[in-house]
Formats: C-alpha cells, structure tokens, sequence
C-alpha cells in the first residue's frame, strides 16, 4: 500500500468519525432503537466504488473501533460492527452486480442489511422473540435511510476528483 | 444517471426486491390489531420475571425493575396500558415511547436488557414466541 493511498484511507476514516460524531449528536428522531440515518455509511459507499472492498473495510472497521472508544459504550460496538459487516458484505456484491451504477439501490440494501444484521444481534442479547415485532420498522428505516446515503454518495463522487493512478 | 443494459436486469430485481419488502412491512404496520385486554409480559434477559393482567389494574401504580450491573428501570401500570417512566440508560428510547397499550410494539431498554410486550390475555406466555414467528 502506497504512502498515498494509506494517508487518503486515514483521511477517509477521519472523515466517516467526524460524520458519525455529528450524527450523534442529532437526538434520536423515533423512539425505537437502532433506527438512524447512517450517514457515515455515505463514505464506505464512495470507498467501495472509487477504491475496494478491501479498503472499505479497513476504513470501516477502523472507524467502528475509533467511534466505541471516543463515545461509545461495548453494547454498541457489537451492533454497529455486526451490522456494519453484514451490510459492507451485501454492498460490495451489489455494486459489483449493478457495475457501480445507481449506487442508490446499493445503499438500500446496504441499510437494510445494517438493520437486518443489528436485529440479529439485538434477539442474541435479549434473547426475546418479541424483538421481531421490530422488524418491519427496522426494514423501512434501512431501505429509506440507505437510500438518502446512497444518494448522497451518488452526488457525492461526482464531485470527487478521479484518483491518481498509484492509489488503485 | 445513463442506463446500462448490462446492469439493468439486476437493478430492476433489486428495486422490486426492496419495494416488496417495504410493501409488506408497511402492511404489517398498518394492519388492524383487534382490541383485546392484554398482559403485560416484563422479560429480563430473555427470562420472564414478571406478568401482570393490565385489566386487573384500577390505579396506576410504579414498580423498579433492577438488573444484574445495578441498571434500573421504573416502570408504571396504568388500567390498559403500561410503561417505563425512567431509566438510567444512556439514550432513553425506552423512556421516550411512552405509554403502549397493544401488542404492536413492544418496550425495549437494550442497554438494560429489558423488554415488556403487551400479549392478548388468551395466549400464554410460553407461546408468546410460536405466533410471532408466524406473523412477522
């Protein structure tokens, strides 16, 4: 890995946490858990599609582990890494299928996948069928919320300038 | 965005994927749930520590639930309805969705490990998991 590419991935990682630290500090909007936007999702989006994977992941996880040590409590690292790997897994296979076309149809599924993913972890802990009462709004709130950062990451990556060639 | 032929076929799929799955979900919300009295069914780790019959309730009344790292919950029962009035969680979601009275949606306090859904009175609360497999 070039020094380029690993100083660009630091500064894409620098850049999902501080979305991620704005976020938080927006109030929950429905009173169900696990129900955000997501919005650093929009930076693993342009990852996978200007970089990789590989990559996405590296920044992915960095910022998960970053994100629990700054603010959060062991509870939600487990949620957000399980939902964040179902979710990077999914997205990479659909952006390549869709060729890194309507990157918004990635992003829904990547959000549903996330949510999807948390409420597995969410019936592990509380072992309590009853949290799939929580399903279908959880559903919803992936698929809407993944598709606002998956257009934002549309809109977002044609504004980025094309990559220099040691960093692909 | 220019259409691609090659990536057309699995972007329809994926889109009527999806628009299927918000369908049905968006069903389920919507549906009607019949109006009957309900118990309420407090699950501390998965483990039922208590059942209360919300018709039996006449005056309001509030209870403490503790778990095991010293996180409390209080409760309050009101005829028909029940919620959780403080707690010393983080986010208070739980807090925040007040008062429920149908078996919808139940109360969850994940950093608490609690939750408390509503069950007609006819289900026991052993079989409270076989129908929800079913409907959901």
């Amino acid at each position: 890995m070039s020094v380029r590419k690993t100083t660009l991935l630091a500064l894409f990682t620098t850049l999902s946490l501080a979305i991620f630290a704005a976020e938080s500090a927006i109030p929950p909007l429905v009173p169900i858990p696990g129900i955000k936007l997501g919005l650093a999702n929009i930076v693993t989006l342009i990852l996978l599609r200007q970089f990789s994977a590989r990559d996405a992941l590296v920044v992915l996880v960095s910022r998960i582990l970053l994100s629990a040590f700054l603010f959060g409590q062991a509870l939600s690292l487990l949620y957000s890494l399980t939902g964040g790997l179902c979710s990077l897994c999914v997205m990479a296979v659909v952006m390549k299928v869709l060729q890194k076309k309507l990157i918004f149809l990635t992003g829904a599924m990547g959000g549903l996948t996330h949510n999807l993913g948390q409420l597995a972890v969410a019936f592990a802990i509380t072992r309590t069928a009853g949290v799939a009462a929580y399903l279908p709004f959880l559903i919803l709130s992936g698929i809407v919320t993944g598709l606002f950062t998956g257009l934002c990451a549309g809109f977002a990556g044609r504004l980025l300038p094309p990559l220099p060639p040691d960093t692909v | 965005m220019k259409k691609n032929t090659a990536c057309q076929k699995p972007a329809i799929a994926i889109a009527a994927f999806l628009l299927l799955l918000s369908a049905a979900s968006l069903f389920f919300l919507l549906a009607e749930k019949e109006e009957t009295s309900c118990a309420a069914d407090i699950f501390q780790n998965g483990i039922l520590i208590r059942t209360i019959l919300l018709d039996d309730i006449h005056e309001p009344d509030t209870f403490t639930v503790e778990g095991e790292n010293g996180c409390v919950n209080e409760i309050e029962v009101r005829p028909g309805s029940i919620a959780i009035i403080s707690a010393d969680c983080p986010d208070k979601l739980c807090v925040h969705q007040g008062f429920i009275s149908d078996s919808r949606l139940p109360i969850t306090c994940l950093p608490n490990r609690l939750v408390i859904r509503l069950r007609p009175v006819s289900d026991s609360p052993g079989n409270a998991a076989a129908p929800d497999a079913v409907t959901y």
